[in-house]
């Protein structure tokens, strides 16, 4: 387990204050916040490369907060990878596998090529690498002396949209394999979402929010987190099939099924999913709407309504799912909405984001 | 088309050539100086021959001392961020802009018998001035800058992550080093000590009022020409420029060229 205590960091004019986050066992926490929020400094004081100003840290039971980086038993990835440039793909890969310690290097090697799908290119110099194959690279070596607890910085920042779902798979599958504990930081919800147990959000060097993705997502405590994050209404079902899969862009047209609300969707994947609707997606009206686009036609009903300025946000309830839209203020005003006002929400097939 | 030569262009070209003729120009006049017979002679002179294996090794020497005492020194001030970088960085490139004779004399002071230091040195039997270490001190002088600003350099190309990785892997701090960044500085340190090693084969102004005797090859040209004129310096003057032309062949092959990079 990664256990983090009251955690202050101070590097530069930096500083990190009060971080405390528990990750389990063999759990996968997420640690999100935007460029400049000190989650690469976060995840370097874990490995013990930054020293504490306060709190402490405690992994697999314990105490490593005086401990060398050597010592702690973490394996760490950092976004631009960072392969030793002067070995091989098979020598960075083995750069951590201590003989002495009675383990087969050439065999751990070759395990770990061959589940990452790496033993093309184990004589390969790294430098000709793609950069998911680097990745691959960089993850093998920190797994290679079984380390127990994993560290990534940003792992999909550098790759491509397809890649980086490949990646992600790939992680999550690994991950299960190795059970290995694991804590990332990145600044895309979507990582939190599909990989996450738990989800710390970073801002200003403090923990604004932290707790399951799914709970962070739908009850973000601060203007912040619901700023950064994009709050919204997240809901959990399965994906079915209604059409053939399209052969040029493999999606393919479905019904999401969620607490006996039924949505037509374009998915990728069939099975468990979960559907993110951005309040700016839900469209209201008082009739019918017409219009060629598919629409998901909801009967709701307004539970309660947050003015701003220029917009508001409509609270919506339908059957038992609890809906969020946000709307023009004008808009709202052209509607008359008010609480208990039964009105029509539509969405568009496009627009439901299954993640 | 051809772009038309523009009088910038012209004065650029002339100007630049001018100053490698100006440089060439008398290295090429030495060479040709030089006859096989003549630089048969000065091989077979003992006392040049003594000067020359003294100045190699005395530089050699120098060198190991810079690397020694430079890499740690370089490591530090490419890496650590403590009170005070500035200035002692500041401090180890000074040797660059003090006049060589005044180095002498400032060593001199410092290293003497008079001072405590060269006293102490003294009693524990190393005698530095007028003697072997003299040269060595002299050479170290101004030679250390050099080194140290190249390995200074090549650990600062290198990123610091990569150690972090390493560390991470299991290597202590020095296991990082020796295993990580020092293979990849290898070649910059590698430079920096070969150019230290020619500085120190060329210096003469400081070496010359630390320790006349033993001669090294510099202050034996300086000596043969003062008592006996050029052509008696000639043979030698030729034989250190041909020592230290294959030694800047080594430093080219090492160093990385500065523009392509």
């Amino acid at each position: 387990m990664i256990s983090l205590q009251g955690v202050g960091v101070r590097v530069g004019g930096f500083a990190l204050t009060d971080i405390s986050l528990d990750v389990p066992t063999g759990g996968y926490g997420l640690v999100i916040g935007p460029s400049g929020s000190g989650k690469t400094t976060l995840l370097e004081a874990i490995a013990g490369h930054t020293p504490l100003d306060a709190g402490r840290i405690v992994l697999r039971n314990r105490d490593v907060t005086h401990a060398p980086p050597e010592r702690r038993e973490v394996g760490i990835v950092y976004q631009q990878y960072h392969l030793f440039p002067h070995l091989s793909v098979a020598g960075n890969i083995g750069y951590g596998i201590r003989e002495e310690a009675g383990g087969n290097r050439q065999e751990r090697i070759h395990d770990l090529a061959q589940l990452l799908g790496l033993t093309q290119l184990l004589e390969r110099n790294v430098s000709g690498l793609s950069g998911g194959e680097q990745q691959r690279v960089a993850l093998a070596r920190a797994l290679a002396p079984r380390p127990g607890i994993l560290l990534l910085d940003e792992p999909f920042a550098a790759v491509d949209p397809a890649t980086r779902r490949e990646l992600r798979k790939e992680l999550r599958a690994l991950h299960e394999r190795e059970g290995i504990t694991t804590l990332q930081v990145t600044h895309d919800f979507e990582d939190a979402m599909r990989l996450g147990d738990v989800v710390a959000v970073l801002a200003d060097g403090r923990v604004a929010q932290a707790g399951s993705p799914e709970a962070v997502f739908r009850y973000p405590k601060t203007k912040f987190v619901a700023e950064f994050i994009g709050t919204g209404t997240i809901l959990r079902g399965r994906v079915e099939r209604t059409s053939p899969i399209d052969a040029a862009t493999g999606r393919f047209a479905a019904v999401f099924h969620a607490n006996g609300l039924s949505l037509e969707v374009v998915a990728e994947r069939e099975g468990e999913a979960y559907a993110v609707l951005r309040p700016a997606d839900l469209l209201l009206s008082r009739s019918e709407p017409e219009g060629p686009a598919p629409r998901n036609r909801l009967l709701a009903t307004v539970t309660r309504i947050e003015r701003e300025s220029a917009v508001a946000h409509v609270y919506l309830s339908a059957g038992t799912t609890e809906l969020l839209a946000t709307v023009m203020s004008s808009t709202a005003e052209e509607l008359g909405l008010r609480a208990d006002l039964r009105v029509t929400v539509s969405i568009k097939a496009t627009a439901v984001h299954l993640i | 088309m051809r772009p038309r030569l523009s009088l910038w262009s012209v004065a650029l070209w002339l100007l630049a050539a001018l100053l490698v003729l100006f440089v060439a120009g008398p290295l090429v006049r030495l060479l040709l100086q030089a006859t096989p017979a003549s630089l048969g002679a000065a091989l077979s002179d003992r006392e040049v021959g003594a000067a020359i294996w003294l100045t190699v090794l005395t530089a050699s020497g120098a060198t190991l001392l810079g690397l020694g005492l430079g890499v740690p020194l370089a490591y530090l001030l490419a890496r650590s961020r403590f009170p005070g970088r500035r200035i002692i960085a500041g401090i180890v490139e000074l040797p660059v802009v003090v006049p060589h004779p005044v180095a002498g004399i400032a060593l001199l002071l410092f290293l003497g018998r008079q001072s405590a230091l060269g006293g102490g040195l003294a009693r524990l039997g190393l005698e530095v001035v007028n003697h072997v270490p003299g040269i060595i001190a002299g050479m170290l002088f101004v030679s250390a800058p050099l080194v140290v600003s190249a390995a200074r350099e090549a650990f600062r190309a290198i990123d610091p992550k990569l150690e972090r990785v390493a560390r991470t892997l299991g290597d202590s701090g020095w296991a990082a080093f020796r295993r990580v960044t020092l293979p990849l500085a290898g070649r910059g340190v590698l430079a920096g000590a070969v150019l230290g090693w020619a500085r120190s084969v060329s210096e003469f102004g400081a070496i010359v009022i630390l320790t006349y005797n033993p001669k090294v090859a510099s202050v034996l040209i300086y000596d043969r020409f003062t008592l006996f004129g050029l052509p008696a310096a000639v043979p030698a003057a030729v034989l250190l420029l041909l020592l230290a032309l294959v030694v800047f062949l080594v430093v080219q092959l090492l160093a990385p060229d500065p523009v392509r990079r």
